[in-house]
């Protein structure tokens, strides 16, 4: 092999080493305040509970599924899928790794939209991406989906695609027989436990 | 665009077909400039006379995901706003038994094969028609084979992942395993007869 490649090679080596022995990055720095409040404000956080239904049905990849309720609940009920994380241990050092991944849209879900509004929000501020809300929660996804609609006469044609839809939705999701035969329990009761990080880096921008 | 430049929300999603094409020219350029509009340069990888493809490709893939970690550790770049290709294991192996076949039989992937046909090369001009009326048997049979091209979704997968271990580390010993094959290649090509084209 030439001189120059040789060379090539063992700066290569040299860097590629460099990548192993560099200290860990703690790259999860704070989201500015001003780009929160803009997250905050605009409503792109939420999909609706046919937009989830239809993904789940289409079985996509890219979906990860977060459920935030109590492991008993979720051990009654959960969507195909889910994975379930106590909201007190959302930025738990496994959890943040499952939040990192490329390539998914993490869905919270719990019973209504109280927590997972919290979880978005503690996921958003640690500068975590492709973070959503099932907008309603279990509660509207099961008064949507799993309880019986009947088309008006006088539905457009939009209408009733979608009622035709979520028909043959409560048939996938009624056949596999794990569907309860009452919608969850609402628990706006329930407090998640936040521990604050203390900011390791300035804010950055300012107004 | 599947870079973090638009998905960060940098540049608008509008001009993702400007990309596209500046990309594609970009490509284009460096296959051609690699010599690689001519099949019989191509197929020397199978028949051990010209083990260029690998080691090109090869190279590309190592400096990229040096680079990439590199820019991602002084957080230039982030990395989870990346779009990875969600992987369907059982379409991805046959995929790449038909792909490694045709790749033999003609000489051409699909990329290489546009550069032939762009500079007139008669062989790349039938791989380039043939590759079409292969899509449009496809996408016409596709009823048939959709079980299959869906079938092993494991989602967006990285390999480090698999293993179970960093992405660095996984660089790390790519590159040694790079190494390993540009001095393996060299001493097959070493060995078999030169052939002239």
């Amino acid at each position: 092999m030439e001189r120059k490649y040789t060379v090539l090679l063992v700066f290569l080596v040299v860097m590629a080493l460099g990548l192993v022995i560099l200290p860990g990055k703690n790259d999860r720095k704070e989201t500015d305040p001003k780009i929160l409040l803009g997250s905050i404000v605009e409503k792109s956080r939420y999909l609706s509970v046919d937009q989830v239904t239809h993904r789940i049905i289409e079985n996509d990849p890219t979906l990860l599924l977060i459920d935030l309720r109590s492991a008993e609940q979720f051990k009654a009920f959960a969507l195909p899928g889910a994975i379930n994380i106590q909201p007190d241990s959302l930025i738990s050092k496994s959890n943040l790794d499952l939040f990192s991944q490329p390539g998914k849209d993490k869905i919270l879900y719990d019973n209504t939209d109280l927590i997972s509004e919290q979880g978005w929000l503690i996921c958003t501020r640690y500068s975590l991406n492709r973070i959503y809300i099932m907008k309603g929660g279990l509660n509207e996804w099961y008064n949507t989906i799993i309880q019986t609609e009947v088309a008006k006469p006088t539905a457009s044609s939009t209408d009733l695609d979608l009622i035709n839809f979520r028909n043959a939705a409560r048939i996938y999701f009624t056949v596999t027989g794990n569907t309860p035969v009452s919608p969850p329990s609402v628990s706006n009761g329930e407090k998640i436990e936040v521990s604050r990080k203390a900011p390791t880096a300035k804010s950055g921008g300012g107004c | 665009m599947i870079g973090p430049i638009i998905s960060s929300g940098l540049v608008s999603t509008a001009w993702d077909n400007v990309f596209a094409v500046l990309l594609g020219m970009g490509f284009g350029f460096a296959l051609e400039s690699a010599g690689f509009s001519s099949s019989r340069k191509i197929i020397g990888t199978f028949f051990g006379y010209d083990f260029v493809v690998v080691k090109v490709f090869f190279t590309a893939a190592i400096v990229a995901s040096l680079g990439l970690l590199y820019l991602s550790y002084m957080g230039l770049v982030d990395y989870s706003l990346l779009y990875i290709q969600p992987t369907f294991i059982t379409s991805a192996i046959v995929g790449g038994i038909i792909m490694g076949v045709g790749f033999a039989m003609g000489g051409f992937c699909p990329g290489t094969s546009v550069c032939a046909a762009a500079v007139g090369r008669i062989d790349g001009l039938v791989f380039f028609g043939g590759m079409f009326i292969g899509i449009f048997l496809f996408s016409e049979a596709f009823p048939l084979f959709e079980n299959i091209y869906y079938s092993g979704s494991l989602g967006p997968k990285m390999i480090n992942s698999v293993f179970g271990i960093s992405p660095e580390l996984f660089t790390f010993l790519l590159i040694l395993m790079a190494i390993g094959m540009f001095y393996g290649a060299g001493w097959v090509q070493g060995k078999v007869k030169k052939i002239e084209y």
